[in-house]
């Protein structure tokens, strides 16, 4: 089985004269976590709800699983969508157990692993409670256990840590690299970029409708050098002064220092012992994904989204 | 079907659970009760109240003691000169003017036997009455002429009125019974394609409007949803009618013996000739279940179509509309035959639950028109379905606005 577990060409999808996504190809290679990243109204929710063929595309294709999304692939996912669909009336273990059951799972079978689940996630107590008597961050705890109940072989998770506390997304960071180490393919989206950086091997930048860069995260940050240095060193900063770097910023007891057209790394290093400085540490900073994000898809001003995605949602 | 089956179970445990299901379950047969005593209460004042009887005495001498003690019980009789003719008295009879008439002649001198005659058979209330008033009658002439005891002991043999029908109408009670589960029929029909057929819109809207279609759908095919769900609310909405029917047969059967038996002057024993028997009702679970197909794949439809509960209950106006005409011209196809054309209305599948139930329960249509009615209805269901589940298909995943008919037509053409 060496063939993706998701294959977008050239996929575009408009509503109205709004393209929402534009062109996009993705490539999801088996038993890899995919970070899908982008800030609100990116086309996010509306490529993974193509991938779910609750949406066709306009143009291109989309396969999962090694073809079009039917009911049979459809049913090997484990979909976590945007909105926090739930049966509120219903009690949580019952739920559970129907979301298993239409997928084809024995009613005992699935009753005995929901409720395994659900003393994992401490929600044990409240299995026989309506789901609509739980506060939000529980009900999206419940509807994650729906997700992966029946061992899906592909994991499609649309903003699966929002609205969480940093306690429970731990934990459900946990179960996704548990999933992956079964051998499930996990995609999610997500505006956070520190937390995709976590635990993602690939991403996927997508800004305004169109991809940005996809690929290897470790690969990105090899090949997008920050050109930022950060020194530290012992004695008078006058030196840095006379380097002819583009800017020189104070971050706790180092100095970064963001290279220019008139100095590289060795310039630096060689300037300071030149000026004699008791240098303690010379790096050449590896880009965060934000950086790396800001210098494809543009000034951040224009994406007050991103600028905001720290906090929550 | 292992899908449809959980769709159905959950819609199904989930509904009847609710308190609204509960409540309504009871309060209906809570209702049937009081209204079963009002009717008996209303039925006992009406059988004190005057009937219009004839009494004919070719004797003589009898009439005049007959009358006087029919009179002294309340009832109101009179004494019509033999000349006048048992064919003009059969005449009144027929075209409604009284009731019945009481013939006496030489043989109930002798034997105390008379006859009754009407067109249908006389209240026990009334037979005792007449019986008693006629022996006692005999009896007090007889013995003012001395006569031996042996031959006024005949008197007291039994069989002393014969009832002879006349013209070959129905009983009066088959009739009422007709027209009595038919409307009964046409009203519980009503509200059940409306009020289940409303669940099933609800239910849709709802997993629409939160988004846990979206979940199930990547499991479930649509049209093994909507299957499971119709399904679910139908057998909710059976369960419901059984209670209900159960109830109603409990109070039939034990209820009205029982009211019989504590007032013997009621004249009760029509309320139990009223209750349908086995074929009716038969015939009333096959245009309910078809009638709900009908209805609820077109509900399931609206709810699809619809975001929210504003939209939707704007959408249902039509459809509540091919439930509300016909139960409008049920009310007047009561008021005579100049509705005879509603015979053929009751052919158009939306209508026959409403008016053909009734016709074929009453016999007041030809059998083959209830079959082709039957026939339409299946094919019908068919064809809504089929539309029906092309809309739902679309429909449930679609946010934004309700679409336009233009749009609906192109979601049934290409989904």
């Amino acid at each position: 089985m060496t063939e993706a577990a998701v294959r977008l060409s050239g996929v575009t999808k408009s509503f109205g004269d709004h393209t929402a996504v534009s062109g996009l190809d993705l490539e999801i290679p088996r038993a890899t976590i995919l970070g899908l990243l982008g800030p609100n109204g990116s086309g996010k929710t509306t490529t993974i709800r193509m991938m779910m063929a609750i949406l066709l595309p306009d143009r291109g294709t989309v396969e999962l699983l090694g073809g079009f999304p039917d009911f049979e692939r459809r049913s090997r996912v484990g979909y976590l969508p945007e909105e926090r669909g739930v049966y509120e009336k219903m009690k949580v273990l019952e739920q559970l157990v129907f979301l298993g059951e239409i997928r084809g799972m024995e009613r005992s079978v699935v009753r005995v692993r929901a409720m395994e689940w659900l003393e994992r996630l401490g929600l044990g107590e409240w299995a026989g409670k309506k789901v609509q008597t739980l506060s939000k961050g529980m009900q999206q705890k419940v509807q994650f256990i729906g997700t992966v109940l029946h061992n899906p072989d592909l994991l499609i998770l649309d903003e699966p840590f929002s609205g969480l506390d940093p306690i429970n997304q731990e934990v459900l960071e946990s179960i996704v690299l548990e999933q992956r180490e079964r051998g499930a393919t996990i995609l999610f989206s997500t505006h956070l970029m520190e937390q995709a950086e976590r635990i993602c091997e690939r991403v996927c930048l997508i800004s305004k409708s169109r991809k940005v860069l996809d690929g290897d995260l470790k690969e990105i940050k090899r090949r997008e050098r920050s050109g930022v240095v950060a020194v530290e060193f012992e004695g008078d900063d006058a030196w840095l002064s006379r380097l002819g770097v583009a800017q020189v910023e104070r971050v706790g007891d180092a100095h970064h220092l963001t290279l220019g057209p008139r100095i590289d790394g060795g310039g630096i290093l060689a300037a300071a012992v030149a000026g004699g400085v008791g240098l303690r540490r010379f790096e050449l900073l590896e880009p965060s994904l934000r950086e790396i994000f800001v210098r494809h898809a543009g000034d951040p001003t224009e994406e007050p989204a991103l600028r905001a995605a720290g906090g929550a949602r | 079907m292992r899908q449809v089956w959980a769709v159905l179970r959950r819609e199904y445990v989930e509904r009847v659970k609710t308190k609204g299901f509960i409540f309504s379950t009871v309060a209906i047969p809570v209702l049937m009760l009081g209204f079963t005593g009002f009717t008996a209460f209303m039925a006992v004042r009406a059988g004190q109240s005057e009937r219009q009887m004839a009494l004919v005495d070719f004797t003589g001498r009898l009439g005049e003691e007959v009358a006087g003690r029919m009179d002294a019980a309340g009832y109101g009789v009179e004494l019509v000169e033999p000349e006048v003719g048992l064919e003009e008295l059969d005449r009144r009879v027929l075209e409604d003017e009284i009731d019945g008439y009481v013939v006496l002649d030489e043989l109930t001198m002798r034997e105390g036997a008379f006859a009754y005659r009407s067109k249908d058979s006389p209240s026990r209330v009334r037979r005792a009455l007449l019986e008693g008033n006629v022996v006692e009658a005999v009896l007090e002439i007889r013995l003012s002429l001395t006569e031996s005891a042996a031959g006024v002991r005949e008197l007291l043999g039994g069989n002393r009125l014969s009832f002879e029908r006349l013209g070959d109408e129905v009983s009066e009670a088959e009739e009422i019974s007709g027209i009595a589960t038919g409307f009964a029929g046409v009203v519980v029909l009503y509200m059940a394609m409306l009020l289940y057929g409303a669940f099933v819109l609800r239910s849709v809207l709802d997993e629409k409007r939160n988004r846990v279609v979206e979940v199930v759908i990547s499991a479930v095919t649509p049209g093994r949803l909507m299957l499971g769900k119709i399904l679910g609310v139908g057998s909710m909405g059976m369960t419901q009618l059984g209670i209900w029917a159960a109830c109603a047969a409990l109070i039939g059967l034990l209820g009205v013996p029982l009211l019989a038996a504590n007032l013997p002057q009621a004249d009760l024993t029509r309320i139990v000739d009223v209750l349908p028997g086995p074929g009716v009702l038969a015939l009333f679970l096959v245009y309910f279940l078809l009638g709900f197909f009908l209805y609820a794949s077109l509900f399931a439809a609206v709810g699809a179509m619809c975001g929210t509960e504003e939209e939707a209950g704007q959408a249902q106006f039509p459809l509540m509309m091919l439930l509300i005409i016909p139960f409008m011209l049920q009310m007047f196809s009561l008021e005579g035959d100049a509705f005879a054309w509603i015979d053929w209305a009751a052919l158009f599948p939306f209508f026959s639950p409403i008016l053909m139930f009734p016709r074929a329960v009453s016999g007041s249509v030809e059998w083959w028109m209830v079959a082709l009615s039957l026939v339409l209805m299946v094919l019908a269901v068919g064809a809504t379905a089929w539309v029906a589940g092309r809309i739902y298909r679309v429909g449930i995943l679609m946010q934004g606005k309700r679409p336009t008919l233009r749009e609906l037509v192109r979601w049934v053409r290409e989904a």
